[in-house]
C-alpha cells in the first residue's frame, strides 16, 4: 500500500514543529489514541482504537525514527501489531515546507499489511487512510490555531502551549506521529 | 470463537434498553457485514442485539404518494414486493441488483442504510429519491442522512426502524457492480418529480450524495445530450484497486445517460 498527501496548517513551521513534539497534544488529536509512551529518543511505543464502520480494534505500534533532519523532515519506521486483525510494516517519509505564514505538510507512506487484513482486501484502504489523516490534521490545525476554535477551548490550547518547551529539548521528535498515523490507520482499515 | 452476549429483544424500547446497558454493544440486521467482519476478529462486541424479532420494524406500506419500508425488511422481499414492483419499480429493481442471491435474502435495507458502506445500493435511493429515514427518536431528511465514510447522522443507540420514499413520476438506477462482489463502483439513481429532477450517486465519494451538478444541467434538458458537456469534477472521489476516483468520476457519467436512457424509454 502506498499513500501520500499534503496539508495547510496554518501556523509557522517552527509553531508546527513545536506541537509535533508534544506527545500529549498529538495523543489528543489522534481519535481512540490511548498510549503515547517514549521509550528512548529514537522509540516509541503507541496504543490505538481505532474504529470505523463495523471495524474496531485496538493496534500497538513500536516506531523508530531516522534520518532526522530538524525542523525539516523525518524518516519513520514501524511495526504495527493488532493482533487476530492482523499486522502491518512500513515507513514514511515526512517534510514540513514554510509556505508564507502558513505550513506545507507532505508525507509519503508505503506499508505492508500481513494476516486478515490482508485477506479481506483494500478496497477501502485509500478512502479510510484519507479520512483518518484529515481528520487528525483538522484537529490538529485546529490546536494550532486558536482563533479557529471556539472561546471556551482557546484557554485549555493557551495551556497547551506552555507546556511546549518541555518537549523542546528533545528536539525533532515527532513528525513521526503524523506518519505513523497516516501508516496504523491506513492499515487498520485495510478491509 | 470468543464470547459475547446474545440479545433478541421484541420491540425497539427493549433493544436500545439493551444497547445502553451493555459495554460495547451492537445491533445486528442483516449481518452481512457484521458477522463477516467478527469472524474476521475485526471487530469483538461484548453485546449482540439481534434486532430479527422486532415487528414494528417489518412490513412494506404501499400508497399512492408514498411507499414505506420497515428496517428489518431483507433485499429479496423488496426485490420481490409485487405493489412496491407496482408503484415504485425502481426500488423493487434496485434491490434485486444488490450482492448476490444470499445476500439478497439475509441483508436489510435498514442495516445496509445504517452502515453506510460507500458502495452500497440502497442510499442512491434514499438521495435520490429523497427519502426520510424515521428512528426511534425522529425523521432524518436523506440528503442529510449519509456524512463520511461509514458515517451516518445517527447517534449512538440510535435504531433506523422505516424508510419513507416519496413516490416520482418515473425513476431508473443504473450502477457498474464489482464483477465479484456486486457492490457499486458506481450507481446512479435518477428521478423525475413533475419535472424537477433529483440525482442519487453511489460508490463514487466516501459516501451517496446528490449529484446538483446533473440535475441543474437534466433540470433544463431531459435529454442524454446534454450530459455530454457536463464535467464530474472526481476531487474527493474514491480510489482503489478497483477504480480510480478519475474513473469513477468518468463512470457517473456514463450510468447517468444509462439511467436517463431506461427513465425516457
Amino acid at each position: 500500500m502506498e499513500q501520500s498527501g499534503e496539508y495547510r496548517i496554518a501556523a509557522s513551521r517552527e509553531a508546527v514543529w513545536e506541537a509535533l513534539n508534544d506527545p500529549q497534544v498529538l495523543g489528543e488529536c489522534i481519535e481512540g489514541c490511548q498510549n503515547i509512551e517514549k521509550v528512548d529518543e529514537q522509540h516509541f511505543n503507541v496504543a490505538v482504537k481505532a474504529k470505523i464502520g463495523p471495524v474496531s480494534a485496538t493496534f500497538n505500534a513500536e516506531l523508530e525514527l531516522s534520518d532526522l533532519n530538524p525542523p525539516a523532515s523525518y524518516v519513520i519506521n514501524g511495526n504495527a501489531k493488532g493482533g487476530a486483525a492482523g499486522f502491518a510494516k512500513g515507513g514514511a517519509e515526512v517534510e514540513l515546507a514554510e509556505d508564507g505564514d502558513a505550513t506545507l505538510l507532505r508525507y509519503a507512506v508505503k506499508a505492508n499489511v500481513g494476516g486478515k487484513l490482508a485477506q479481506v482486501g483494500s478496497r477501502l484502504v485509500d478512502g479510510a487512510a484519507r479520512k483518518m489523516a484529515d481528520d487528525f490534521f483538522a484537529a490538529f490545525s485546529t490546536r494550532l490555531d486558536p482563533g479557529a476554535a471556539s472561546t471556551g477551548e482557546s484557554e485549555s490550547e493557551e495551556e497547551n502551549k506552555d507546556e511546549v518547551p518541555r518537549y523542546e529539548s528533545s528536539g525533532s521528535r515527532s513528525i513521526w506521529l503524523i506518519a505513523f498515523v497516516v501508516l496504523i490507520l491506513a492499515v487498520l482499515f485495510a478491509i | 470463537m470468543y464470547p459475547f452476549n446474545y440479545h433478541k429483544p421484541e420491540t425497539v424500547a427493549d433493544a436500545v434498553a439493551l444497547f445502553n446497558d451493555a459495554d460495547d454493544a451492537m445491533y445486528l440486521s442483516g449481518g452481512m457485514t457484521l458477522i463477516p467482519t467478527m469472524k474476521q476478529r475485526l471487530a469483538a462486541p461484548t453485546d449482540l442485539i439481534d434486532l430479527s424479532g422486532i415487528a414494528e420494524m417489518t412490513g412494506i406500506d404501499v400508497a399512492a404518494d408514498k411507499v414505506t419500508v420497515g428496517a428489518f425488511t431483507r433485499h429479496n422481499d423488496v426485490a420481490t414486493s409485487g405493489a412496491i414492483g407496482e408503484t415504485l419499480p425502481v426500488l423493487a429493481q434496485l434491490a434485486g441488483l444488490i450482492g448476490d442471491n444470499q445476500v439478497r435474502n439475509r441483508g436489510t435495507i435498514g442495516g445496509s442504510l445504517a452502515n453506510s458502506d460507500p458502495a452500497a445500493d440502497y442510499p442512491a435511493a434514499v438521495i435520490g429519491l429523497g427519502a426520510t429515514v424515521h428512528t426511534q427518536e425522529r425523521a432524518i431528511a436523506g440528503d442529510e442522512f449519509f456524512q463520511d465514510l461509514f458515517e451516518t447522522a445517527l447517534q449512538p443507540g440510535e435504531i433506523v426502524t422505516r424508510i419513507e420514499f416519496p413516490v416520482p413520476t418515473r425513476a431508473a438506477y443504473r450502477k457498474f457492480p464489482n464483477p465479484a462482489s456486486r457492490y457499486a463502483v458506481v450507481g446512479v439513481l435518477i428521478a423525475d418529480f413533475n419535472g424537477a429532477i433529483r440525482v442519487g450517486v453511489t460508490g463514487a465519494g466516501p459516501c451517496a450524495f446528490r449529484a446538483s451538478g446533473l440535475e441543474e444541467v437534466l433540470n433544463q434538458n431531459l435529454d442524454p445530450e446534454a450530459l455530454e458537456g457536463v464535467e464530474v469534477p472526481d476531487a474527493g472521489f474514491n480510489s482503489d484497486l478497483h477504480a480510480s476516483a478519475e474513473y469513477r468520476a468518468h463512470l457517473v457519467k456514463v450510468m447517468a445517460r444509462r439511467a436517463l436512457n431506461d427513465l425516457l424509454s
